[in-house]
């Protein structure tokens, strides 16, 4: 359509153009050939009115052989028409005369000619034409023509854009429909039918190709998409099943551990029930004998005052078989303590030819009674020994009366060595007996329990069998041993080797891992600080008296409690190292009286035990607990920092659960922050009293003073009511628990669901103020 | 003749010691319980207890606590009697405020040794 327009116009255009031309030739040919008549006229006239103005005898019919003019007339220089001619069956009305020329119009044109001659006006000419029949003629023929041409032309324009429209214009407005359908409809599948050649079929090949392309773009976009939703919900499926099977896990943890802790408890429960049979059975078995025996002596001594000999001799068989039995029990039950892992050792420090000397007194009336020689062989200055005395005791018994009873009219020597070694001495303790020996065989089974060398040495040596085993056992308690040479008639040698000091290795004391000590930040000071150092243990005096002199303090020593108590009142030392274990008085009880004593109770006391209950230590008073083997680098650090609570910008963790605080407590000593712990509201107020925290991490249940009442307390003190306050606690915390603390605390933290960083985050302002504000 | 008070719950272990001391010359009171031997001690001023550690109600710790704690009894020896044969119970004993300490079952010459060691220490008020 668009371009038929388009071949119209353009049509139109040229043959308005090439007519307008023609008629333009026309026009002129007309023009040319009226001129040609008009320049004769025009001169033979002026001429003429040259000769003589104003004459009228013109020649002006001569005009008549002109047919297409049509008048004409002739006017002199004042307007006075002269001379004029009409056509023959035309009519005129001649007008005035004026300027200008005229335009051929339809049928006549108009030219006025000014006749001059010279300078001179002579008139003016009037000529008036028009086209003759032939230009009439001509001018339709033309006309006619052109309208046949263009009509033909027009068709042909027709004819060539129907064409044309076929070829191109149908295939690229399908191209435009379809891309409008496609985009409409969003179907892909659309193709262009037309099929067309040349240029347009190359665009719509193209344009097809491009249809295929994107349809099958399409197709695997919307593959993968669902495939993406698929795999989102698969996604979504596994999550749920993980957190299910999350939940599952942590019910099955809850359930394990709770498993666990009761299986804990039973143990201890068991081992608690153990114990207490042991020591029940100790008593009911022994208290019907000790009637026996207890009775059976006083009817010896009544039947002695009387003389009753025979009676004498019955008694003594009764007392002899109570006796007996006595051994047998005590032997059971020291094998069931021993095995029951119950079996304890109790160090002492005593005089070694004391004990001999007992020993000896008790075994000569059974060496005697076979005939044997008891001979001792112990030099004067063997010294003392700091071990289990009962046990060594009977041991040495066991050996000496083995001994003997394998022995018959023999000797029986008891030789005491010491020998000295690297880090402590060894006494040596050798039983060499003249009896009847033993075989290899007899020596492998030795030392077993419920064995003897046969069946029939029971019955004619007697003894539970246990002797031996026991023996063996308690040397090994006590870090020695027991070792055998025998050869069969010629005798056997026990030798019994014990360590002559028990007790913890300075190793076990102190920990140098290398790191350098914390020197008293006071050291160098007029005032040196004063360390008093309780603990029953020489050693561990010692280490740690050459342990704080380098680190620049001036220590006294105490080897009890009771004389710590002293020492303290007198001294008033700055700070207090106190061990727990110690006979007489223990640490607790010193701990309570230091806390109890008013002038005593400011004095900082650090814990130093092997035992862990570090709740207890705290809860008594103690500020810090450190376990033996202490870390040598840390306990001059603690020590320094209880010196100094000016530079002390500390954390003060209150939570019953040592687990909790021990969680917090890593990621605060990862700051390098100084943190205490309090086991409840009462301890920590202890802590408070003495110095102020920079902030609290408060646990809310606790036994005694819990979280809340604590910070009741905590808000009634100004100084107190401004330390920033973040509870850690295992609660759900209510809506009402939330709107109580949340105005009264800086953050409320839920334990095991916050991270290091999140406390770090809570803290780190207030310990930076804290340290600004010391410098 | 010195007096001796025996403090024992155990009715055939009181019988048996206090005939025996009896015999060895002792004027021997016997109470049953902690309590009625703190009643004895103010009635009869022994010269020397012997104090079983396993009494009923008031154990024999806090007995012997409570006689040292008082000045008009704090000079009186204490013997602690016990059945337990652990070392620790020694220390115990002496840590209450007891002059020795002995096992049971009873070792007559020895326990006689020991009384007489303490009663040399502390002579008996006339």
């Amino acid at each position: 359509m668009f371009i038929m327009l388009i071949c119209g116009v353009t049509l139109s255009l040229a043959f308005v153009g090439l007519y307008y031309y023609d008629v333009q030739q026309f026009n002129t040919e007309v023009q040319q050939r009226l001129e040609k008549t008009r320049v004769v006229l025009v001169k033979n006239l002026v001429t003429l009115l040259a000769e003589k103005p104003n004459a009228t005898e013109l020649p002006l019919n001569l005009l008549g052989s002109d047919t297409q003019i049509t008048a004409a007339a002739v006017y002199s220089a004042e307007g006075k028409l002269l001379a004029s001619y009409i056509r023959p069956n035309t009519t005129e009305i001649f007008p005035l005369p004026q300027r200008g020329s005229g335009l051929l119009t339809n049928e006549s044109s108009v030219v006025w000619t000014t006749l001059r001659d010279g300078n001179r006006t002579l008139g003016k000419l009037y000529l008036k034409a028009e086209l003759t029949q032939a230009d009439m003629e001509r001018f339709s023929n033309l006309l006619r023509g052109f309208i046949i041409v263009f009509l033909a032309a027009a068709l042909l324009a027709v004819a060539v854009t129907y064409r044309l429209q076929r070829h191109i214009t149908q295939p690229i407005t399908e191209l435009a429909q379809v891309s409008a359908r496609v985009q409409r409809e969003g179907n892909y599948g659309i193709r262009v039918q037309t099929v067309a050649s040349g240029e347009v079929g190359s665009l719509i090949a193209a344009f097809n190709a491009m249809l295929e392309n994107i349809q099958t773009n399409t197709g695997r976009l919307e593959e993968a998409r669902i495939a993406a939703v698929q795999t989102r919900e698969k996604i979504y499926q596994a999550n749920e099943q993980l957190a299910e099977a999350n939940r599952t896990l942590e019910k099955r943890v809850e359930d394990r551990t709770r498993l666990l802790a009761k299986a804990g408890q039973d143990a201890a429960e068991a081992s608690q029930a153990k114990t207490m049979f042991l020591a029940k059975m100790s008593h009911e078995l022994r208290t019907p004998l000790n009637a026996i025996l207890g009775y059976g002596e006083i009817l010896k001594e009544d039947a002695s005052d009387e003389g009753k000999t025979q009676t004498i001799a019955d008694l003594d068989k009764i007392l002899n078989g109570a006796r007996h039995l006595l051994g047998l029990i005590n032997d059971v039950l020291d094998i069931s303590k021993i095995e029951a892992g119950k079996m304890e050792i109790y160090l002492e420090t005593f005089e070694l030819q004391k004990i001999i000397t007992d020993v000896a007194a008790t075994v000569t009336p059974l060496v005697a009674k076979k005939g044997n020689q008891l001979f001792i062989e112990c030099p004067t200055d063997i010294g003392g020994m700091h071990t289990d005395a009962t046990k060594l005791r009977q041991i040495l018994l066991n050996l000496l009366s083995n001994s003997s009873k394998f022995t018959e009219a023999g000797q029986i020597t008891l030789k005491i060595t010491r020998l000295s070694g690297p880090v402590d001495d060894l006494i040596q303790f050798a039983i060499l007996d003249t009896g009847i020996g033993m075989t290899p065989e007899q020596i492998a089974r030795l030392f077993t329990a419920f064995t003897q060398a046969d069946a029939s040495t029971a019955n004619r040596y007697g003894g539970t069998g246990l002797g031996l085993a026991i023996s063996k056992q308690f040397a090994q308690i006590m870090k020695g041993d027991i070792t055998v040479e025998s050869a069969p008639g010629v005798g056997t040698t026990f030798t019994l080797s014990l360590p002559a000091n028990i007790q913890l290795k300075p190793s076990a004391i102190m920990n140098h891992t290398g790191q350098s000590l914390t020197r008293s930040p006071f050291a160098g000071q007029l005032s040196q600080k004063k360390i008093l150092i309780i603990d029953d243990d020489r050693e561990v005096r010692k280490i740690l008296s050459e342990l704080l002199g380098l680190s620049g303090y001036a220590t006294s020593e105490a080897a009890s409690g009771q004389s710590g108590l002293t020492l303290a009142a007198q001294l008033k030392p700055d700070l207090i190292l106190l061990d727990i274990m110690m006979p007489q008085m223990d640490g607790w009880t010193v701990l309570k009286k230091l806390q109890s004593a008013p002038e005593l109770a400011a004095i900082p006391v650090i814990v130093l035990s092997a035992l862990s209950d570090t709740d207890l230590a705290l809860s008594l008073g103690a500020v810090s607990v450190l376990r033996k083997p202490a870390d040598a680098a840390r306990l001059t650090t603690e020590i320094a920092a209880q010196l100094n609570p000016l530079a002390r910008c500390y954390v003060l963790q209150v939570d019953d659960d040592a687990d909790a605080r021990e969680i917090v407590a890593r990621m605060l000593e990862r700051e390098g922050w100084q943190y205490y712990a309090a086991v409840n509201g009462h301890a920590a107020l202890r802590l408070l009293k003495k110095d102020l925290p920079v902030a609290i991490l408060l646990d809310l249940k606790m036994a005694g003073m819990n979280g809340f009442e604590l910070l009741d307390l905590l808000r009634k003190n100004p100084a107190w009511a401004a330390i920033p306050v973040v509870i850690i606690s295992a609660l759900d915390i209510t809506q009402e628990m939330g709107d109580y603390l949340v105005p009264r605390t800086l953050a409320i933290l839920k334990k095991g669901n916050f991270t290091n960083d999140q406390l770090r985050h809570l803290l780190r302002p207030a310990i930076q103020a804290c340290a600004l504000a010391q410098n | 003749m010195p007096k001796i008070l025996l403090i024992e719950d155990n009715e055939m272990n009181r019988d048996m010691l206090s005939r025996r001391l009896a015999k060895r010359g002792y004027a021997v009171t016997v109470a049953v319980d902690g309590e009625q031997g703190l009643a004895l001690v103010g009635s009869t001023a022994p010269d020397l207890i012997l104090m079983d550690m396993s009494l009923p109600l008031m154990d024999g710790w806090a007995a012997t606590r409570l006689l040292k704690a008082a000045p008009a009894t704090a000079q009186i020896p204490i013997i602690a009697l016990t059945a337990h044969a652990m070392d620790s119970d020694r220390e115990k004993a002496l840590t209450a405020g007891c002059d020795d300490f002995d096992t049971k079952p009873v070792e007559l010459e020895r326990l006689l040794g020991k009384i007489d060691a303490l009663l040399k220490k502390h002579p008996p008020q006339v």
